[in-house]
């Protein structure tokens, strides 16, 4: 059985404490998702995104605080923002863009950080491996 | 054609098994649909052994031990009182008359009175008829059975009611009735929606319909059984709940 | 006197008290009844009118105080007995035990999960159900659990379950003589409770719930996962109804207004839309009173984007219907129509009422309650309970988070004020041992995994990942703890540093948001720096969320372990730098805000400047005649301006503008239009604002018609007039001014009281579209009625019109109450024309703190930072911030105090170490990361022409370093190199 691999680039505020909540809550979701704790999530360079596919991930979720909520006044906004380059970019590099998602999950949504990371386990399994220069 | 139960009775080694004995040797007869199954210690006798019983096919079900006091292995007998006492509970969440399951204390000395308790059971069950619950409450009560919060409190009832609590408190035995009442009968719900669901998704109204419980009562449990991980909802009009993988 | 201060109560207005005095040099005891802080905003969803997520935006506080060395919280605990004088009270705190001691629990909740004992959770609303032992909500600070004792039988499993050995049944209740020298009284409020209604069958019809049992429906958190579903069966509702005034506005309960329920209502109908977009909501509603900054907009998007139904009517009873549980509501409205409508659901907005411990603390504390029973106060004094004794949020009446927050901080600076010259005394710092350099030696790491008792250690394979760490380069240390949080486990970890000199730390094991600085506070008493440290979360993110699965789990902390280590061989040690502060204050705008704020600094030892544009002080107080309450504006103004005066700490300036600001917190320099250059570190902004000139209704053409502050001038030398009407709204909540001005209607009733006085034979209306006399003030609306007011409604597109006719004017009106056309003869026509900001724009640029699209400026959080600007050390109070009343100006007034004093009260400010800094060899001075920071802390040097960070204004968030194309910017511990070492160790090799 195939299983993808995911980097989750989480705000420190909001979606990683929703990851802790969906810990105290005890819910459970797929273990494909390694996460990697950033201050804000306008922090994330494509960069990093891209590096993340090279070095062999199938999938990369960029999470942070809902519009308006965030820690740093608007670094979400610049996040989605980036965001939007980025899936465009993918697409040029040949790697659907599908691969790459943006969530919002505030710090009282464990439930929801749990689905967000089973639905893109999900996801990236009928996609399968990512194959880069090859057409994905 | 009559009746003929089938019974199945759980005999301690050092008391009722050897009253047993004794009536074969003194040649005393008694209803044939008794099938002992011999166990060291009544305390032994696991409720969901019990439910076990009654879902493979008996019409009843007899405990016996040794007299109060008179326990090989101490207090064995009270603990089995406790344990046949949630049973008992437990059997009437399911429908299931709680006549069904016997207990009774004989002594090894007691060859006449195993007979004629082994009679009175096989008549009183003959009167009842055969057993004809719905094996979806048998499950879920033998389910039940196996909660481990039921579990602990029949395992601490006779210490807490005898020796006080961790409080040096003495605990009322009302209000430890009070309380494995309410842990039984929301653990049955809990588990006859579970039963339900693992059948298919339901709406919390559809369950209602089905279990024939009121549904805000079922909109409770469904809400303490998916903080528990153990149903999720469906988004939807209804949303239904289903059954989690996990 | 005693330099430490006493807070009663951990909800917000507690906390934020708190932390302003722990920040300004004060020891603080917080004193809660309940065994966790965080009140009544910890059950909230989201709050308006800018849909924040409350949880999100209320735990960094909750961290902050439970963290704070400087406050010492005393949980579970009632207040006993109170002795002494103001500088020196001795309170007696009863502390109940919770038979789990706090440093040995973990919070890890396995005792929870088994215990046999279910009871309503409370926090919850009784919706859910918790355990006989248990913690209020995952976030909860302490996260230590507590035995309810009321319900717990004493079986003992909670014992036989905790590894940690924390439950502790012998526990018996403590008490605890604290020596304060002052004391705030924030004991919030308890709401209304509607089983006294019982027409509307509150209890008896499962689908009416109260607004915070909606509340907790929306929440993500809550019973439903945040899906809006009724109780009754579970079904998506299709129609919910809101009834406002819920024990409000109510002759039978309580007869004031609670002053928050229009918004929470319209805030609670907004996100169950959101949630389910074809649902019909409707509002039953008096009127309308969204009065606050912003609200009135945040009403209007509730009607046109989300169309939200807004019916005025108060709904007299509630019928189910068996069958289906559908609610039947039975209503008049306006025009006398009765209908009969029918809803799946019903929401009662209740009102706050005093907490029900109100005279038991009005007695221990002897403070004086009011007829409603909450703390009584005076217009001038709205933080005063008595000598020595403060009070902030709902304590001392109904009032929303941002008036509360306010508050708090207002008390903070009151409070201190009285023992501000014991400022630093009681306060403890921690001394650790010298840093060792490390700066040149190879990394020496040592790995130290967690079994969280069997948290982490029953799904994951502890020893395997333990053993798979000790494979890792540099790693030459590895060891596994049952309790790597334990109190003996710090001291292994010290150990295991010098024995085998380690350098750098990783801990695999819960959260960092909680426990990082546990973590790294002991390896600095090892000598370490505390930023070579490192942790990676394998039981909230791991053992917990897979526990079904505990090899992939076992993989899965490896790898995270993995992840930590390669980044912590990159680790390098961080320093914040600090800088100076100039300990004095500006404050701009001399009328009652800026006097306040002035004084209040002053009193607390620092020096201020108060800059006046006019040739005298006192702003628009100085129109106000007189108070609804009787209290005399003019002489209470007289006083204040001459203990300003009288004040050696402080310099005022009149017929003074300021020019020009340079600088930053702690270090601003500030040129006067006379020239005169001022230093100083932090700036209060309290400009003021104006009565609107309106142009319409024959205003400035005929003399008989004025605004509202002209006629207090006009009563106060006698009015004649005989027909006075008033018109309320007038270019306010229009095209004119979009936004309410909140004080127009109790302004307008104030005049029609003290002309009814001056003249009992006068006819009087009053014409208004919602009358907004929230909270206490509804008092003086019903003493108007029943001293004959007539108040008459209109609606925005039935305008009043008025004429002129033969020299008489003629005022035509419909009254859209009644559906009835008047034509009224008014003597004298009074308009209510609001209040409008003064062009602010100048001083905007200058500070480089924001506008709102009004004119006002714009806060830093409408929430939690009411006086506080995005930009550091830059304050507001008053109407600069929007319009307000005279005691929300000077509790706002006091509040820039509290936060100007976390600043000016140190010789020097700290600096984040986790910030962004340039590399001034790669920045080419592009400029683009420049707008990226919020905090504008990126600036271009003009000379080198390359970007500078100024390091004080950083709050560290890395955005510019993701937006700078020539990789110049870095951000200190998330460096793209620490960064990617983690994305490269991602996949094992």
């Amino acid at each position: 059985m195939y299983e993808p691999k995911i980097i989750g680039f989480l705000c420190n505020w909001c979606s990683y404490a929703a990851a802790d909540l969906a810990g105290t809550s005890r819910i459970q979701y797929p273990s494909n998702m390694r996460a990697i704790r950033v201050m804000c999530s306008s922090r994330v360079d494509p960069e990093h995104v891209l590096r993340a596919f090279v070095n062999g991930a199938d999938g990369v979720l960029i999470a942070g605080c809902h519009p308006g909520d965030c820690h740093y006044i608007s670094g979400n906004y610049k996040t989605e923002r980036k965001y939007v380059l980025l899936r465009e970019m993918l697409e040029q590099f040949g790697i659907d863009p599908r691969r790459l998602r943006l969530e919002w999950c505030s710090s009282a949504e464990g439930g929801k950080f749990a689905q967000v990371v089973t639905e893109m386990t999900e996801e990236l399994k009928t996609l399968g491996p990512i194959e880069l220069g090859a057409g994905d | 054609m009559t009746f003929s139960p089938r019974i199945v009775g759980f005999m301690c080694n050092w008391c009722s098994y050897a009253g047993a004995d004794l009536a074969g040797i003194s040649r005393i007869k008694y209803a044939p649909n008794l099938r002992i199954i011999r166990v060291l210690c009544s305390g032994r006798v696991d409720p969901y052994v019990v439910l076990t019983a009654f879902q493979k096919g008996a019409d009843g079900v007899l405990v016996a031990g040794c007299h109060p006091g008179d326990c090989h292995y101490i207090s064995g007998n009270y603990q089995a009182e406790k344990k046949m006492k949630a049973t008992w509970k437990i059997l009437s969440k399911a429908g299931i008359d709680q006549e069904r399951l016997g207990l009774e204390w004989i002594s090894a000395a007691e060859g006449q009175r195993f007979a004629d308790v082994v009679n009175s059971f096989t008549q009183l069950i003959t009167e009842l008829g055969p057993l004809q619950a719905d094996p979806q409450k048998i499950a879920s009560a033998k389910e039940e059975t196996a909660d481990f919060r039921i579990r602990w409190l029949v395992g601490r009832e006779k210490d807490l009611l005898e020796e006080g609590n961790v409080f040096g408190e003495p605990v009322e035995e009302a209000v430890f009735e009070t309380l494995l009442d309410d842990v039984v009968s929301a653990q049955y719900i809990r588990n006859s929606i579970l039963t339900v669901l693992k059948e298919q998704s339901m709406s919390a109204k559809e369950l209602a319909e089905t279990l024939e419980i009121p549904s805000h009562v079922v909109v409770e449990h469904l809400i303490h059984l998916r903080r528990g991980q153990k149903v999720h909802m469906v988004e939807g009009h209804p949303i239904r709940y289903e059954v989690s993988a996990w | 006197m005693v330099g430490s201060i006493m807070v009663v109560g951990g909800g917000i207005a507690g906390m934020q008290a708190s932390l302003d005095l722990a920040d300004s040099g004060f020891r603080v005891y917080l004193v809660d009844k309940a065994p966790t802080i965080g009140g009544v905003m910890a059950q909230l969803d989201k709050t308006f009118p800018t849909l924040d997520c409350s949880m999100c935006i209320m735990a960094p506080k909750l961290v902050a105080t439970g963290r704070h060395h400087n406050i010492h919280l005393l949980t579970n605990a009632v207040i006993t007995n109170v002795e002494g004088t103001p500088g020196n009270f001795t309170v007696t705190v009863t502390m109940k035990p919770r038979y789990v001691n706090a440093e040995k629990c973990t919070g890890c909740g396995l005792c929870a999960q088994y215990c046999p004992v279910e009871a309503v959770n409370e926090y919850d609303e009784r919706l859910t159900l918790r355990r006989g032992i248990y913690v209020d909500y995952p976030q909860a600070v302490p996260l230590v659990y507590a035995i309810d004792r009321e319900k717990c039988i004493g079986c003992g499993l909670c014992e036989n379950i905790c590894q940690a050995e924390a439950i502790e049944y012998h526990q018996t209740p403590e008490e605890e003589q604290v020596n304060v020298g002052a004391i705030i009284l924030a004991a919030g409020f308890d709401e209304f409770e509607p089983d006294t209604k019982k027409e509307y069958g509150y209890g008896r019809f499962k689908n009416v719930v109260t607004a915070t049992e909606f509340e907790r429906i929306l929440s993500a958190s809550g019973p439903f996962a945040g899906h809006v579903v009724r109780p009754s069966d579970g079904e998506v509702p299709g129609r919910i109804a809101f009834l406002q005034c819920v024990g409000s506005r109510d002759e039978n309960s309580n007869k004031y207004c609670s002053a928050v329920c229009c918004m929470y209502a319209t805030k609670e109908a907004i996100i169950a839309k959101e949630h389910n977009p074809d649902l019909e909501a409707t509002i039953f509603f008096m009127d309308m009173r969204t009065y606050g900054k912003g609200f009135e907009q945040f009403y209007k998007r509730a009607q046109s984007e989300y169309g939200l139904r807004y019916t005025r009517s108060r709904v007299p009873c509630i019928e189910a219907d068996p069958e289906t549980q559908n609610l039947l509501l039975t209503y008049e409205t306006e025009d006398g129509t009765i209908t009969k409508e029918e809803f799946d659901m019903v929401v009662l907005s209740v009102g706050l009422e005093p907490p029900k411990s109100n005279q038991e603390l009005s007695s221990i504390f002897g403070v004086p309650l009011n007829e409603y029973g909450f703390l009584d106060w005076k217009i001038f004094e709205p933080l005063k309970a008595k000598d020595g004794i403060y009070a902030c949020g709902a304590f001392s009446g109904p009032k929303d988070i941002p008036d509360t927050v306010a508050q708090a901080s207002g008390a903070a600076a009151m409070a201190s004020g009285v023992v501000s010259g014991e400022r630093g005394t009681l306060v403890e710092e921690k001394v650790y041992p010298e840093e060792l350099d490390v700066a040149e030696q190879p990394p020496r790491i040592g790995v130290f995994v967690c079994w969280c008792g069997i948290n982490i250690g029953g799904i994951v394979n502890v020893p395997e990942v333990m053993e798979y760490a000790s494979t890792l380069p540099n790693v030459v240390f590895v060891d596994q703890n049952l309790y790597t949080c334990s109190q003996d486990t710090q001291e292994k970890i010290k150990q295991a540093v010098e024995e085998h000199s380690l350098n750098r730390v990783v801990v695999a094991s819960c959260t960092p948001r909680t426990h990082e600085p546990l973590f790294q506070s002991t390896i600095r008493e090892a000598g370490l720096n505390p930023y070579l440290f490192e942790m990676t979360n394998i039981r909230d993110q791991c053992s917990w969320v897979h526990m079904h699965t505990p090899e992939e789990a076992t993989e899965k902390a490896k790898d995270l372990v993995r992840m930590a280590v390669a980044k912590s061989n990159l680790l390098e040690p961080l320093k914040s730098s600090s800088v100076e502060v100039t300990q004095s204050g500006l404050v701009i705008g001399g009328g009652i805000a800026g006097m306040t704020a002035a004084l209040g600094l002053a009193q607390q030892g620092f020096t201020v400047h108060l800059v006046e544009k006019e040739d005298h002080l006192g702003g628009l107080l100085r129109d106000i005649r007189y108070t609804v309450s009787g209290e005399d504006p003019q002489e209470y103004l007289t006083g204040l301006e001459q203990s300003l005066r009288d004040h050696p700490n402080v310099t005022i300036h009149t017929q003074a503008v300021v020019e020009k600001v340079e600088g930053y917190v702690g270090n601003f320099t500030t040129t006067l239009s006379s020239g005169e250059e001022i230093n100083h570190g932090i700036c209060v902004i309290a400009v003021g604002g104006q009565e609107h000139k309106p142009t319409s209704y024959l205003y400035g053409e005929d003399k008989r018609v004025i605004t509202q502050l002209e006629f207090e001038d006009m009563l106060s030398k006698g009015v004649k007039a005989k027909t006075v009407v008033m018109i309320n709204c007038v270019e306010s909540r229009d095209d004119t001014k979009e936004y309410c001005s909140r004080v127009c209607c109790s302004e307008a009733v104030k005049n029609a009281l003290q002309l009814r006085e001056q003249n009992p034979d006068a006819t009087i209306y009053i014409l208004y579209r919602d009358m907004r006399t929230y909270a206490f003030r509804e008092q003086y609306y019903d003493k108007a009625r029943e001293a004959g007011v007539v108040f008459m409604r209109y609606d925005p597109e039935t305008k009043p019109r008025l004429e002129k006719k033969d020299k008489s004017l003629v005022l035509y009106a419909h009254d859209s109450a009644l559906d009835l056309d008047f034509e009224l003869h008014p003597d004298l026509v009074v308009l209510s024309t609001g209040v409008s900001p003064y062009d602010n724009s100048a001083l905007s640029q200058m500070l480089k703190v924001p506008l709102d699209r009004d004119g006002f400026f714009l806060e830093a959080h409408m929430k939690l930072r009411p006086v506080d600007f995005a930009t550091d050390g830059v304050f507001m109070a008053g109407l600069a911030h929007s319009p307000k009343f005279i005691d929300e100006t000077i509790s706002q007034a006091f509040g820039t105090v509290a936060r100007a004093c976390t600043i000016v009260s140190k010789e020097r400010i700290e600096t984040e170490p986790i910030i962004a800094e340039v590399d001034e060899e790669l920045c080419c001075g592009c400029q683009v990361c420049i707008p990226m920071c919020p905090y504008n802390a990126r600036e271009l040097d003009e000379e080198e022409k390359i970007v500078k960070v100024n390091e004080v204004l950083c709050k560290g968030c890395g955005s510019c370093v993701a937006a700078c194309p020539s990789k110049a910017a870095q951000q200190r511990h998330f460096r793209d190199s620490q960064l990617s070492s983690m994305i490269e160790a991602f996949v094992r090799r």
